[in-house]
């Protein structure tokens, strides 16, 4: 069997880069004492996937890891072994147990949502929203591993609304398309013609094809 | 912090690097209640993934905690962004825990790991809203202390820090935190407080100490100011390591450390008597961890952090005198957990290797050899017990092991060296290509790489080359571009530094209290983060001595005379002047000196009632 893990990432927490949250969560399973498994070889690791990483200085309200145990447990269990283990702002908040056959949550994963709390601007961003939203396409320029490449936002933005003094957005995540909600809040920006403010991003779940959260599957 | 305050940091730590080296709140962090307890703040003057690195922050961190009436938080050196940041925001420099600024702390406390990062501790102090030297602070400012190996020459920075301790931490640093704290309680100046840290074993005040000089710039006279205090001061020794405290709780850091595991400290001091190595002295006597001991640390390590890794810390590991039985145990106890043991830079010279192949779990991270020198004459002359034939023998077993790469560690411009003797670095790297080719192909690794480091030799206090010049830049570099063409060999990679680093560390080293205003002046001329290359910035330092008109080849170029006063001489660390003069002139003569655990060589230490080994 494998365990999903719905875990938070909030705080001061933001700030921890991927790799470094890799390593803290695979550390708090060790320590609980959790029956993991590990990769066979001279180096064996702790085998853990994430659905999606989160960039440094975004909170995570509902973020999802998968891992393979040695045995059976019961989710509630697994739990609060756990948590006794993670610090607050990093707690776990569900546990359920799948299939080994489940596809990998990162699999599943195609759209994610996200509040923007920006700190100046909320008026003008209302006002800009509906034509924002009304063009047929929005280029940005997209950074990625093969260089600056040309790309549209607009189909990625499945959703986008304000209210209660946020942005809400609904945004591609998967394989075949993401936006960054930062990348939202630029563009947006941009066509309100305001400068960019500082905003607090928080992703509040991550979502399978039918928009669904990854772990009802 | 007030909210206020706090808004605008949460702002800034969302423009600076690695943002997490600044939010505290690890797993196994302290946050204690300040009322009613003497706080203190342990300031590492390096960036967080090295303090975090670090064994002694770790255990005085707990030692400390572990005290009903006392609290330790942490606080880093900011990297540059964050320093920017922070001062153009107006927040002070403030500890990761309670977000407290340093100078609210009622004492702060630096360790001394190495020279260059002295302009560090300024920068800390001054962002944290401590004035920079001891008298110009008010009765409220928190007492800035240190200790750490270069505490044992505290006195370029004798203006800067309140009192010092001289050797092992554990106890002492208890002692001085409840001087400080009943100090305060019961209302004393801050003048008479110094003067009770003074009575503490081991404690250093230098405001009650007086330095005058010869014409010729030595030191004439260094005397106390007063009959509390001592002279010579006398280093803290904890005997019984498996009394001592440890920590067992260590904070995890967000951000990986540079060493990112558990460490367990399995045995103090060295009997060796490398004549370079000022550790080597410091440290006596030998004192062991027992086995079981150990055990049970590293069991508590491992379930209060899930490490992967772990590694044991000593000077000279393979001279511990149950290695294998302690290895067995360990692997057989963390086998299930997947923790892996690494042993980085064994000796040489023992049959350690051989054992090391039956753990599995023990991590094959390449060899790591250190003969110091390239010729068995200058060995002799350091008394590196090495010889050529060890070095090869190891060699050849870890490549018949299946391991292709070899580190090698030398320095360059040490005492009595010839070209001779560099050429022979080249030599030996050679026949250790040699041996990796004299294995059939199919017996031998692929991709041969034989890594050679050349440092320059800073001749140390407390060693018997405390008397010797350093080399000049000129002949350092001279000798760095004869090897550079020696060492144009297959399979061999040549690494070296600029030598501006190691003179500024050797002035520093053996420097006197003078040497104070070169680092004040050094640092208003904007010298900081001086042990990274890229910040490092000699000119400036060169203009701080030439501003206070001080020469730095006084204290690195210059041949001491037997007879001369030496600043560190305040301190007694066991070791005796005159043990060290004898092996300063054994060294010259090429005359080796025995391992002392076959037989005491006299080093003075015997004078700590019975401390030593039987
Ligand atoms: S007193 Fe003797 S045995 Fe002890 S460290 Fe000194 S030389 Fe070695």
């Amino acid at each position: 069997m494998k365990m999903l893990v719905v875990y938070e990432k909030m705080g001061p927490h933001r700030f921890i880069g991927h790799l470094d949250l890799q390593r803290a969560m695979q550390r708090a399973l060790r320590r609980a004492g959790l029956p993991v498994r590990y990769s066979q070889g001279f180096n064996p690791h702790l085998l853990l996937s994430f659905a999606a990483p989160l960039s440094v200085g975004v909170q995570g309200a509902r973020e999802v890891m998968e891992l393979p145990l040695a045995r059976e447990m019961e989710e509630q269990a697994f739990l609060d072994r756990l948590n006794a283990a993670l610090p607050e702002g990093l707690k776990a908040l569900a546990a359920r147990a799948l299939e080994e056959e489940t596809p990998p949550a990162m699999a599943r994963l195609q759209a994610a949502r996200y509040t923007l709390k920006p700190e100046e601007g909320l008026e003008a961003l209302g006002q800009a929203l509906p034509g924002f939203l009304a063009q047929a396409s929005i280029p940005f320029e997209k950074r990625g591993k093969a260089g600056v490449r040309q790309a549209d936002l607009r189909p990625l933005i499945h959703d986008l609304q304000l209210h209660g003094g946020a942005l809400h957005a609904l945004l591609a995540l998967s394989e075949q398309g993401s936006a960054r909600p930062d990348q939202l809040l630029a563009s947006l920006c941009e066509y309100a013609g305001i400068p960019r403010p500082r905003c607090l991003i928080t992703r509040t779940a991550l979502l399978d094809k039918r928009l669904l959260p990854l772990e009802q599957p | 912090m007030n909210p206020e305050m706090n808004q605008r940091l949460e702002a800034l730590l969302e423009t600076v690097q690695r943002p997490a080296r600044y939010t505290g709140g690890e797993v196994n962090a302290v946050k204690k209640d300040w009322a009613g307890r003497t706080t203190f703040c342990f300031a590492f003057p390096d960036t967080y993934e090295v303090a975090m690195s670090h064994l002694g922050m770790k255990v005085l961190y707990e030692a400390v905690n572990r005290e009903d009436d006392l609290l330790c938080e942490r606080a880093m050196m900011p990297w540059v962004d964050m320093m920017a940041g922070l001062k153009e925001q107006g927040i002070p420099l403030f500890s990761l825990e309670s977000h407290r600024p340093l100078r609210d702390f009622d004492a702060v406390g630096f360790t001394l790991q190495y020279e260059m990062s002295y302009t560090n501790i300024l920068a800390m102090l001054d962002l944290g809203g401590i004035p920079l030297e001891g008298r110009q602070r008010p009765p409220e400012a928190p007492f800035v202390i240190a200790g750490g190996p270069c505490a044992f020459n505290p006195e370029p920075l004798a203006p800067i820090i309140d009192a010092f301790l001289l050797g092992d931490g554990e106890t002492a640093t208890l002692e001085m935190l409840r001087v400080i704290g009943q100090g305060r309680a019961a209302g004393l100046s801050r003048e008479d407080i110094l003067v009770n840290l003074a009575g503490v074993p081991g404690v250093y005040v230098p405001s009650l100490y007086e330095a005058s000089y010869h014409e010729d710039g030595s030191l004439a006279a260094f005397t106390p100011l007063m009959p509390q205090a001592p002279l010579p001061i006398r280093k803290r020794l904890e005997l019984d390591l498996d009394a001592a405290a440890f920590p067992q709780r260590t904070p995890l850091p967000f951000s990986e450390a540079v060493h990112d595991r558990i460490v367990l400290e399995i045995m103090r001091g060295c009997t060796r008597g490398c004549r370079f190595c000022q550790a080597g002295m410091l440290y006596r006597p030998v004192r062991e961890r027992s086995p079981e001991k150990l055990l049970e640390l590293a069991k508590g390590l491992f379930e209060a952090t899930g490490y992967e890794e772990m590694s044991l810390s000593s000077l000279s590991t393979g001279d511990y005198s149950q290695l294998l039985g302690l290895i067995g145990s360990l692997n057989a106890c963390f086998m299930d957990q997947r923790v892996s043991l690494s042993l980085p830079s064994l000796r040489i010279d023992n049959q350690l290797q051989e054992a090391l192949v039956d753990t599995a779990r023990v991590k094959k991270s390449g060899l790591t050899l250190a003969p110091e020198a390239g010729s068995q004459r200058l060995r002799d002359v350091i008394n590196k017990g090495v010889t050529e034939e060890d070095l090869l023998r190891s060699v050849t077993e870890a490549f018949e092991q299946g391991w292709s790469s070899v580190k090698l560690y030398f320095m360059i411009g040490l005492p009595t060296e010839t070209d001779e003797d560099l050429l022979g670095i080249a030599d030996l790297a050679r026949k250790v290509v040699a041996c990796y080719y004299a294995l059939p192909k199919e017996k031998r690794a692929r991709g041969l790489k034989v890594v050679v480091s050349a440092s320059t030799f800073v001749p140390k206090p407390f060693t018997p080359f405390q008397w010797a010049a350093q080399d000049s830049l000129d002949d350092i570099r001279r000798k760095q571009a004869l090897l550079r063409e020696a060492l144009k060999i297959r399979g061999v990679t040549f690494n070296w530094h600029d030598p501006q680093t190691s003179f500024l560390e050797a002035c520093f080293a053996r420097g006197d209290r003078r040497l104070a205003k070169v680092l004040l002046r050094a640092y208003a001329l904007g010298c900081l983060l001086d042990g990274w290359s890229e910040h490092f910035n000699y000119q400036a330092w060169l203009q701080a001595f030439r501003d206070t008109g001080l020469d730095p080849a006084l204290y690195a170029n210059r041949v001491r005379g037997k007879g001369e006063l030496l600043p560190w001489e305040l301190a007694d660390i066991g070791v005796t002047r005159a043990f060290l003069w004898r092996e300063h002139e054994r060294a010259l003569a090429g005359q080796v000196t025995p391992d002392c655990r076959l037989g005491c060589e006299g080093c003075g230490l015997r004078r700590f009632d019975g401390v030593c080994l039987p």
